[in-house]
């Protein structure tokens, strides 16, 4: 089963120790066969509005920034516990911070 | 958290960890048996102690440094414990409180689990189990086999890697290269047997085929310089691309040129182009994976099936079937070769592989048939072809999908199919024939008990108007549907027809069944066998011949003959030779001499009871028991004897009036307690076994047999 992570953004500023943790944690994933994407996100971006026939795009998906996604990694688990193993393993790394997990149904 | 899901987390952990502990560990003590015991301790322990404390920051280390101290304790308290384990036990004290475990490890353990000597089945098996992390019965339910089998199957693994000192190390130079595809062909059969899953409900069994991408990808970063596994990854993750679109709504399979390509997963197929891109730039010849990978890429390269770039993938596969020249790989380059230049030129090719032994069962051959027959406007004979391939397979939702191509092609051909379908019967294949017709087979049944066949011109079969209505199946079920066959013979003929129909179709008009037709499947089926499976089969097809009037379809096969001499008879001379020897027992004696005074069966002359004996007629007649041990015994043959057998008899019979005339030895044990019958009630000695009685004469007479092996006991038996 797939899962989308996203994080969102925080005020920890990363230093040297958590990119090394990270570039390890990415790495192992993909090499476990886990790991099938990942990126940053933009935490402004664009919003679209339908209302009627009326469409409307605004600046900035996220009105505060701590709502912000900073981050997306798409994993391919055998079940909802191991992608919580994950989730456990990467905010071990980043430290205080909130993620949110959602299965994907291709 | 409630201990089922503390429990759960445990075992997510654990598939994350354990190819890695157990590998540490493997290195650690030299045994994989040993290893995954220890991991599996300290596995133990974290159920015992994470529902409480909470999953530790580094779960794998955990698990490690626990299993480590158990492998120490372990090495120490053992009744073995000799020089090395010491040695090994200080060690691995010393070694450092965080073990880490080395990158190759898991790679080694791969290695292992892959190992040629262990059999096909067992290397899945250890690979899911060790390197997966999966357990018997997860691997069980994998492939619908019982969990002691699987469990079985890892325990013997185990034994025969430890017996077979395997070194825990990666093989250099041409060892690897044998190595490592092993471990690809390990990988890639459990990709197939989830991918195209030959038994059961479900065309796809997505957990094997995510287990197989992990286990590659894995393959393929710990050996990044091997071209094959970055093309087994590519091959397979563009194959996995296609899952979704491979079965429709009901779940029937959807062939690849009718697939809806939109609902190709992009994500895989880019991250199999970008496996095939770091195969390439390896460099080399390319190998068969990296082949079949170039292949899945021109596929999915195609943005419709009509842009399938057919005369590229037919080139592929000209080059893969010389690297791998296997029947399946020629069955697919043919159906490329039938894209790329016509259904015609495909067909020539499939036909080719009709006579390949091992395609015998293999659904996909009739299948592709049927198809480029269907293309060619063969209608019939494509319908037939669809039927076969849906006999041979065992998978549902595809056995259901070729009946439904056979039926279509019925409703699509009104006219075809009055000529070449049975008109009675409305429901296709497998369907037990009601009544035949009046003039149907059953009236026209063969005399039993090895009576001459029945002239042909007298069967049903040629007299009726319109035998092109019948079918195959339809006259095999007829001809072994008669109460005259004893159960026995039923039995034979029902194996050589069952081969028929599947070889050839429970469909095929009995007028398309000719001689050549029956030779071939003969050849496929049992080209190897032993003269007498060959002859049983060969009279029993003569038998149904004779019976359906159809003609000589024996005609190409030759009657084989046995290994020979065996069979010929012993000669009086050397019986009496025989008779005269002191080291031979009065039950030999007597037991030889009355085979070869009566001429009788040896199972009926062993069967004999001493109540059965008529002394002074010379004659007995044996008892046969029943097919199961309830079922009384039934008259047998009358066994008569002459004057030599009746001066032996009364000694061999002694003080006994009742239970079996020939005993055995000494009296069985109280596990293997024969029927009443077969117990002689004032010895308490079992019956005289077959087997026995022709290993006694096989010692007896080795001096006698030029070629040093014994002769055996119908030898004794007169022909005249």
């Amino acid at each position: 089963m797939r899962y989308l992570m996203m994080s969102k953004t925080t005020d920890n500023t990363p230093d040297e120790k958590l990119f090394a943790e990270m570039a390890a944690f990415i790495e192992e994933m993909s090499a476990a066969g886990i790991l099938l994407a990942t990126g940053g996100l933009d935490g402004s971006g664009y919003r679209m509005t339908a209302v009627g026939d009326e469409i409307t795009v605004t600046d900035g998906p996220f009105a505060e920034a701590k709502e912000a996604f900073g981050g997306f990694a798409l994993v391919e688990v055998r079940s909802k516990e191991e992608v919580l193993e994950l989730g456990r393993r990467f905010l071990k790394i980043v430290g205080d911070g909130e993620s949110v997990i959602q299965q994907v149904f291709a | 958290m409630p201990a089922t899901d503390a429990h759960r987390a445990v075992d997510a952990v654990w598939k994350l960890e354990s190819a890695k502990i157990i590998a540490g560990l493997t290195r650690m003590v030299r045994d994989v048996g040993l290893a995954e015991e220890l991991a599996q301790d300290a596995l133990v322990s974290a159920l015992e102690q994470w529902p409480g404390q909470g999953i530790p920051d580094n779960p794998g280390a955990w698990l490690m440094s626990v299993a480590k101290r158990r492998a120490v304790d372990h090495l120490r308290r053992s009744q073995r414990l000799d020089l090395r384990h010491e040695q090994l036990a200080h060690e691995l004290e010393r070694a450092e409180p965080q073990p880490q475990p080395e990158a190759d490890d898991v790679l080694r353990l791969m290695f292992l689990s892959c190992h040629p000597a262990l059999p096909a089945e067992a290397r899945v098996a250890l690979t899911l189990r060790l390197v997966g992390g999966l357990t018997s019965a997860e691997i069980a339910r994998a492939y619908l086999v019982p969990e002691a089998r699987i469990t079985q199957r890892i325990a013997a693994a185990k034994r025969t890697l430890a017996e077979g000192r395997v070194p825990f190390e990666l093989p250099d130079g041409p060892e690897l290269a044998g190595r490592l595809s092993s471990v690809l062909g390990v990988v890639y059969l459990i990709f197939n047997e989830g991918y195209s899953a030959t038994a059961g409900d479900d065309l796809i069994r997505p957990g094997l085929c995510l287990e197989a991408l992990r286990l590659g990808r894995l393959l393929a970063e710990l050996a990044p310089d091997e071209a094959e596994a970055h093309g087994l990854v590519a091959l397979m993750e563009i194959q996995a691309s296609r899952s979704a679109a491979r079965t429709g709504p009901t779940g029937e399979p959807v062939q690849l040129h009718e697939q809806n390509r939109g609902r190709w997963d992009q994500l895989l197929i880019r991250r199999g182009f970008t496996a095939m891109l770091r195969a390439r730039a390896l460099g080399g010849p390319p190998g068969p994976y990296v082949l079949q990978a170039a292949i899945a890429v021109c596929h999915a390269q195609a943005p419709t099936a009509q842009a399938t770039d057919w005369a590229q993938i037919a080139a592929l596969y000209d080059a893969l079937v010389r690297l791998l020249p296997t029947p399946v790989v020629r069955l697919n380059r043919a159906v490329a070769i039938a894209m790329a230049h016509g259904p015609a030129a495909g067909l020539a090719l499939v036909n080719d592989l009709l006579a390949d032994p091992t395609l015998k069962d293999y659904a996909q051959l009739p299948g592709v048939r049927g198809d480029l027959l269907a293309r060619l406007g063969r209608n019939g004979q494509a319908r037939a072809e669809f039927r076969r391939a849906a006999a041979l397979t065992r998978n549902t939702a595809e056995r259901a999908f070729l009946l439904r191509r056979a039926d279509t092609l019925d409703a699509t051909e009104p006219s075809a199919s009055s000529v070449e379908r049975p008109t009675e019967r409305s429901v296709p294949n497998a369907e037990r024939p009601t009544e035949p017709s009046a003039a149907g087979l059953a009236q026209t049944s063969e005399p039993s008990g090895g009576a001459e066949p029945p002239d042909p011109s007298e069967s049903g079969l040629a007299r009726d108007a319109a035998p092109s209505g019948r079918t195959l199946g339809w006259a095999a079920e007829a001809f072994l549907d008669r109460d005259d066959l004893d159960p026995a013979t039923a039995r034979s003929y029902d194996q050589t027809l069952r081969r028929l129909r599947l070889s050839l179709g429970a469909d095929l008009p009995l007028t398309a069944l000719t001689a050549a037709e029956v030779a071939r499947v003969f050849a496929t089926a049992w080209g190897a066998a032993a003269a007498t499976t060959w002859n049983r089969h060969r009279s029993a097809v003569r038998s149904f011949a004779a019976w359906a009037g159809l003609g000589d379809l024996a005609a190409g096969l030759d009657r084989r003959a046995g290994t020979g001499a065996p069979t010929a008879p012993i000669g009086p001379e050397r019986l009496a030779a025989l008779q005269s020897r002191t080291d031979v027992a009065l039950r030999e004696r007597t037991l030889w001499l009355l085979l070869h005074e009566s001429g009788a069966a040896v199972t009926a002359v062993l069967a004999l009871n001493v109540e059965d004996l008529d002394l002074d007629d010379r004659r007995a007649r044996a008892g046969i028991p029943g097919p199961t041990a309830q079922e009384p015994r039934t008259d047998g043959p009358w066994v008569s004897w002459r004057a030599g057998t009746a001066r032996l008899l009364p000694e061999l019979i002694g003080d006994r009036t009742r239970g079996p005339l020939f005993l055995a030895d000494r009296r069985p044990g109280p596990a293997r307690r024969p029927a009443d019958g077969d117990l002689c009630p004032d010895t308490g000695r079992g019956r005289l076994s077959y087997p026995r009685a022709e290993y006694l004469f096989k010692q007896a007479t080795r001096a006698l047999d030029p070629a040093g092996q014994g002769l055996t006991l119908r030898q004794l038996r007169t022909r005249d």
